[in-house]
């Protein structure tokens, strides 16, 4: 029995569970556009909000940070970059490189709001099952001329279903990479092509056996459309979520205490 | 004698390096017969069971469903002849045991109340229906394996193929699949089953193919064909063994 990474649906009640996904996906879309241009008070004051789905999708805080535990290293370096590059008042002198207040300012902010996107991102697709999203996004795509939005809504949900798989073989190579003192080995470059060799050989029949899987069951474009089940309480959540961002911007911009 | 649902005329196969294949194959099934498919690694099993399924198309030979070659229509072969494969991580497409049944009916474009009546059916035949919201990736070895079944029930085929079924199962697994299996066949389902652990389900077949370097080598009854295993390099079951020692006792 396969544990579920934090990325991976999980059945629920939560309000988020209940959406319909074409009311989800619009409002991750609309909240990404918003975190780019918030600042730290409507960075945190959603990260609150967001803390609160995630408790209420029942995924472990402390667990997801951990999993996450990359992806906040790859924050680090970008807090780092920035902090270093952006000319201002020097805070600390070091072996040349200065470190500035408005620096650590923008560098910190660009973190949050990529984390907060991402977490966003993750709430999302805790509570969205793959092959609605795959519905959602044939039903955005139907309108647009010469877009063949069948095909693309299965290489989407495909490219859904494989990247949990793939994460999955990827770790159990790594460890029976170990299993053999494969850590021992200290050489970057000889440690990545060990682990991709047979990951990519795995992925790929993988692929095969799920093409063959899949044209067993007679797959084909041809299919029953999509089934959406609304709530009711989409455009309530909408609409709050945009009264919520406009409350936040109309402080940001016009409270005295604006830069 | 009734006439056959699936038979195969001369069927060949030959890969490309030369390597493996099938050769001259000749057999037919039955409505509600449970067929064991017997030979050792590479003997051309899985060749076989995929051209039932219209997986593999034949060079040479035919294979004739309900009298009509399978090529004139493959959607209804793949219909009709369901296919379980070894691997059943593999096998899943949907992302949620509901959505996985239902991906055979959405693919046969079936109306969508039809598709969910059908999925709820399929569930509660197979004691899945407590699942039904679950991730595939959550349920046991056992649990994904009748998942799969339940994809291939619930598009209504004659003739249901396992490829190894039980392997990577623990026992009480194999022996609630097999139940499962068993129960289907006597349904009415034809069933043919590949497998190395014959012993299992010796009792519940009726026939025995088996297959040594890509030729049909024996197709006979199962009490015929038994002793003969271990020559096609497939191991003899325990209790036919312990049988045949006592019987040589004084």
């Amino acid at each position: 029995m396969a544990a579920l990474n934090p990325f991976m649906f999980r059945q629920g009640n939560s309000l988020l569970h209940c959406l319909d996904t074409r009311c989800k996906l619009l409002w991750v879309c609309m909240t990404s556009l918003f975190i780019l241009k918030a600042d730290f008070l409507a960075c945190f004051i959603f990260l609150g909000v967001l803390i609160v789905f995630i408790k209420q999708i029942q995924i472990g805080v402390k667990d997801t940070l951990r999993q996450l535990k990359l992806f906040l290293l790859f924050l680090g370096f970008i807090f780092l970059a920035r902090a270093l590059t952006i000319p201002g008042d020097p805070l600390v002198f070091f072996h040349g490189l200065t470190i500035t207040r408005q620096g650590l300012n923008q560098g910190g902010l660009v973190a949050l709001r990529f984390f907060l996107v991402m977490v966003t991102g993750l709430v999302f697709s805790a509570t969205t099952r793959p092959a609605s999203l795959k519905s959602a996004a044939q039903w955005f795509l139907k309108p647009i001329p010469f877009v063949p939005e069948k095909r693309a809504a299965v290489m989407i949900s495909l490219a859904l279903r494989f990247f949990p798989l793939i994460l999955q073989q990827a770790n159990e190579t790594a460890n029976a990479i170990d299993a053999r003192c494969g850590n021992l080995q200290k050489n970057p470059i000889k440690r990545f092509v060990r682990l991709t060799l047979p990951l990519l050989k795995k992925t790929f029949l993988s692929a095969d056996h799920l093409i063959l899987a899949m044209e067993a069951r007679c797959y084909g474009e041809d299919r029953t459309d999509p089934e959406f089940e609304p709530s009711g309480k989409e455009r309530v959540f909408i609409l709050y979520s945009l009264g919520f961002w406009l409350f936040l911007f109309f402080f940001q911009y016009a409270s005295p205490l604006s830069p | 004698m009734t006439s056959p649902l699936l038979e195969t005329q001369h069927l060949t196969h030959r890969y490309p390096d030369g390597d493996g294949g099938i050769f001259d194959i000749n057999f037919s099934i039955s409505k509600g017969e449970f067929i064991i498919l017997a030979g050792k690694n590479g003997s051309g099993k899985t060749t076989l069971i995929r051209h039932l399924n219209g997986l593999l198309l034949p060079q040479k030979g035919e294979i004739r469903l309900y009298g009509k070659n399978i090529l004139k229509d493959l959607t209804l072969t793949r219909k009709t002849v369901g296919m379980v494969f070894q691997d059943a991580d593999t096998q899943i497409v949907g992302d949620t045991v509901f959505d996985e049944v239902a991906f055979g009916p959405e693919n046969l474009n079936q109306p969508r109340n039809q598709i969910n009546t059908k999925v709820i059916a399929v569930l509660e035949q197979l004691d899945l229906i407590g699942l039904k919201d679950r991730n595939p990736a959550t349920l046991s070895g056992g649990e994904k394996r009748r998942l799969a079944i339940a994809g291939i029930l619930a598009m209504d085929p004659e003739i249901i193929i396992f490829d190894e079924p039980f392997a990577n199962l623990d026992h009480p697994g194999s022996q609630s699949l097999l139940a499962t299996i068993s129960d289907l066949n006597q349904k009415g389902q034809a069933i043919i089953m590949a497998t190395h652990d014959v012993e299992s389900v010796l009792k519940y077949a009726s026939r025995m193919l088996i297959m040594a370097d890509g030729r049909l080598a024996e197709d006979g009854s199962v009490t015929d064909l038994v002793k003969k295993l271990e020559f096609y390099g497939v191991k003899e079951p325990c209790a036919c063994k312990i049988a045949a020692s006592f019987s040589w006792q004084p």
